[in-house]
């Protein structure tokens, strides 16, 4: 899911990127820091999008360095258990398969995969129904249902399921019929 | 926002919500802090000034996004119901909303415990609760990142997997890469006996016909082994493969690129140091096959401790000069002579041989019943092939103290097949010894006999094949000094 937040992060600054810019150099070295982290309590920064305020600088003993607190607006992604996600899928295997939902690693295990879909090894190895008319293999979009989630300082870890109504492939014409 | 109204809890879910999202948001912080202080020690991080908004935020888009589960998942009345008086009864407790919201994604599960068969992130692949480190079982690191399975979900595996192979007719094989399928050397170790290699190399492009390639961005160059091409070719309607490497991961990932660029014969089953389960060692826990239908080609005997049966041990190939000097080879490397194995009387086709034979034992011999078939059995059994016919006698080989059949060279002479004597007699065919002038050996000129020296007996165990006889006499030992010196020079 993703959430519009406001975040706030103490940035240090070398003095050679005061002057006329200063805020500026801030903005873009907070998006070079901060996007595309996760965090445990928010997930994923995707983007940041907007500056609310841009504290007092504080020096630094010893360093020249100056603090800025900096308060900003992002957007959060972080799937929680029980979300619906629509992911790609990236690896299948006998023992089910791996997706991703942009950062997020989601993996479906053959024990969340309906009973009706064997797997079938080879060049391109798949999960099909018996009458063939589905297909789960790598690059094709499925949704899914988020069971569990764990988020790391770079990557975020969800197990996830299709066995229930109204999961599984879904650029699948034959699946949508 | 008008999802009130629709939702099934509305009446009092508001604050169970937002309590729900707290211990949701703070025992995740709390587990990824642990396993990455650094984060939370970083210099400059994050201040949550603006947690009640956050919250409101949060407890906006759950109420949206319950609505959305319930719509996507056609939950039946009667179920729905059960869950309503479970949410009721559950309402008297602090805790009702977290196990509400439990109850909501494991509607569908059984009632039974979970025996969390395997893990990703940590969390059990089935029921999606956190698992303690130690009870995660084996990582298939090579397969993907963070992926756990339990050993009894392994055997669970290899048992459907076992049944799936034989109806293609397939065993596994686990190959090792240096020495093995190719030899490798950092590019500053050429010597200068070697500079012309260079401008032999295969373009990186397509690598597809070429087997010298060099590897300027791992400071490498890397020579395929003669035959190797035809060797996976044909390995791989008989076998599943596999690449088992002490070398790190990007190093089997490229080398896997050279082997196999159109990623047909590995797949995903690249196994480097960095995916075993122990150190220095090799081992078949993370190969998904039954160890009854598993073959291992090494040329390191002492990186299967625990496999030995399973191993075939292939003779070392070394192109590059520094790959003599790592082993103590005073002798020239291939590239330094400008030769190289023969293409099809070389390891790799030797090796091919004893694989076609073992597999066709194990599906086209003894019926239809595949079950008590077993590959480190039938390797011995061809193994056996190798000198079968054979009567040998040793005269001087063994130390008067003890018995001879206890010695080794005795018993790899019987697992070669070969019938071992103490006396000579007419059907003695090959008599083995250290030094000319003996009685044995008298009696074999006389009688028109083989007179070789052990390393008859050591070459064809080492090459699966019997060797020519007149490249082991007794001459030759005096000659040449050593065996190791003599094995080599045939090259
Ligand atoms: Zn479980």
């Amino acid at each position: 899911m993703f959430f519009h937040i406001v975040l706030e992060r103490n940035m240090q600054l070398h003095p050679r990127f005061f002057g006329r810019n200063l805020r500026e150099n801030l903005v873009s070295k907070l998006m070079k820091d901060v996007e595309g982290t996760c965090s445990g309590r928010h997930g994923f920064v995707v983007a940041i999008t907007g500056i609310e305020s841009v504290g007092k600088g504080l020096i630094r003993d010893g360093t020249a360095f100056v603090t800025f607190p900096v308060k900003y607006q992002c957007v959060v992604f972080r799937p929680f258990k029980g979300e619906i996600l629509e992911a790609v899928v990236t690896l299948v295997n006998k023992m089910g398969f791996f997706a991703e939902a942009g950062p997020v690693q989601i993996f479906v295990s053959k024990h969340l995969i309906p009973d009706d879909m064997e797997f079938q090894a080879g060049d391109m190895p798949n999960y099909t129904t018996s009458d063939g008319s589905v297909k789960i293999q790598k690059e094709c979009e499925v949704r899914l249902k988020i069971i569990g989630t764990r988020v790391d300082a770079t990557e975020i870890f969800c197990v996830g399921t299709i066995k229930d109504d109204f999961l599984g492939v879904i650029n699948d014409p034959a699946a949508a019929a | 926002m008008s999802v009130a109204s629709d939702s099934p809890v509305h009446s009092s879910s508001s604050d169970d919500l937002a309590a729900f999202l707290e211990t949701e948001l703070d025992s995740d912080s709390d587990s990824s802090s642990q396993s990455f202080p650094i984060e939370e020690a970083a210099d400059d991080d994050d201040a949550e000034v603006t947690n009640h908004r956050l919250l409101f935020y949060l407890y906006l888009q759950a109420l949206e996004f319950k609505c959305v589960i319930r719509s996507l998942n056609r939950v039946s009345q009667s179920s729905f119901r059960l869950k309503r008086r479970k949410l009721e009864h559950l309402e008297t407790e602090d805790v009702a909303s977290v196990k509400f919201i439990e109850e909501v994604s494991e509607a569908s599960s059984s009632k039974l415990p979970c025996q969390h068969p395997g893990t990703f992130g940590n969390m059990c692949i089935v029921c999606g609760q956190r698992v303690e480190e130690e009870e995660t079982g084996l990582s298939f690191t090579y397969i993907h990142k963070g992926i756990k399975f339990h050993q009894d979900e392994v055997t669970r595996m290899r048992d459907i997997d076992m049944k799936m192979l034989q109806s293609q007719r397939k065993l596994c094989l686990v190959l090792d890469l240096d020495h093995t399928l190719l030899n490798s050397t950092i590019l500053r170790d050429l010597t200068p006996e070697e500079e012309y290699l260079k401008s032999r190399t295969h373009s990186l492009q397509d690598v597809s016909g070429g087997d010298l390639f060099m590897l300027e961005f791992m400071h490498m160059m890397t020579k395929l082994r003669p035959f190797v091409h035809s060797f996976l070719k044909e390995a791989s309607k008989m076998f599943v493969l596999y690449i088992y490497t002490m070398g790190d991961r990007p190093y089997a990932r490229q080398m896997a690129k050279l082997l196999d660029p159109k990623g047909e014969y590995f797949g995903e089953r690249i196994i480097s140091r960095d995916d075993g389960t122990v150190r220095h060692q090799k081992s078949l826990d993370v190969v998904l096959g039954q160890e009854k239908a598993v073959l291992i080609l090494d040329d390191t005997e002492n990186a299967w401790p625990s496999h030995k049966d399973n191993l075939i041990v292939i003779e070392r190939y070394h192109f590059f000069a520094s790959s003599c000097k790592q082993f103590d080879h005073r002798y020239q490397s291939l590239s330094q002579l400008k030769s190289d194995e023969s293409e099809p009387d070389g390891a790799l086709a030797t090796v091919l041989k004893v694989l076609k034979q073992t597999h066709s034992l194990f599906f086209e011999e003894g019926g239809e019943d595949l079950s008590s078939r077993d590959v480190r059995s039938l390797l011995k059994q061809v193994r056996k092939e190798i000198l079968k016919g054979c009567k040998v006698v040793f005269s001087r080989v063994f130390p008067t103290t003890s018995r001879s059949e206890d010695h080794p060279l005795w018993r790899v002479a019987e697992g070669l097949g070969a019938t071992c004597a103490t006396e000579v007699d007419a059907s003695v065919t090959h008599v083995v010894a250290m030094e000319v002038g003996t009685e044995k050996v008298r009696w074999a000129i006389r009688e028109k006999k083989f007179v070789v020296h052990r390393g008859w007996i050591d070459a064809a165990n080492y090459l699966w094949k019997k060797q020519p006889e007149e490249n082991f006499g007794l001459e030759q030992l005096k000659k040449q000094g050593t065996e190791e010196g003599e094995e080599e020079e045939k090259q």
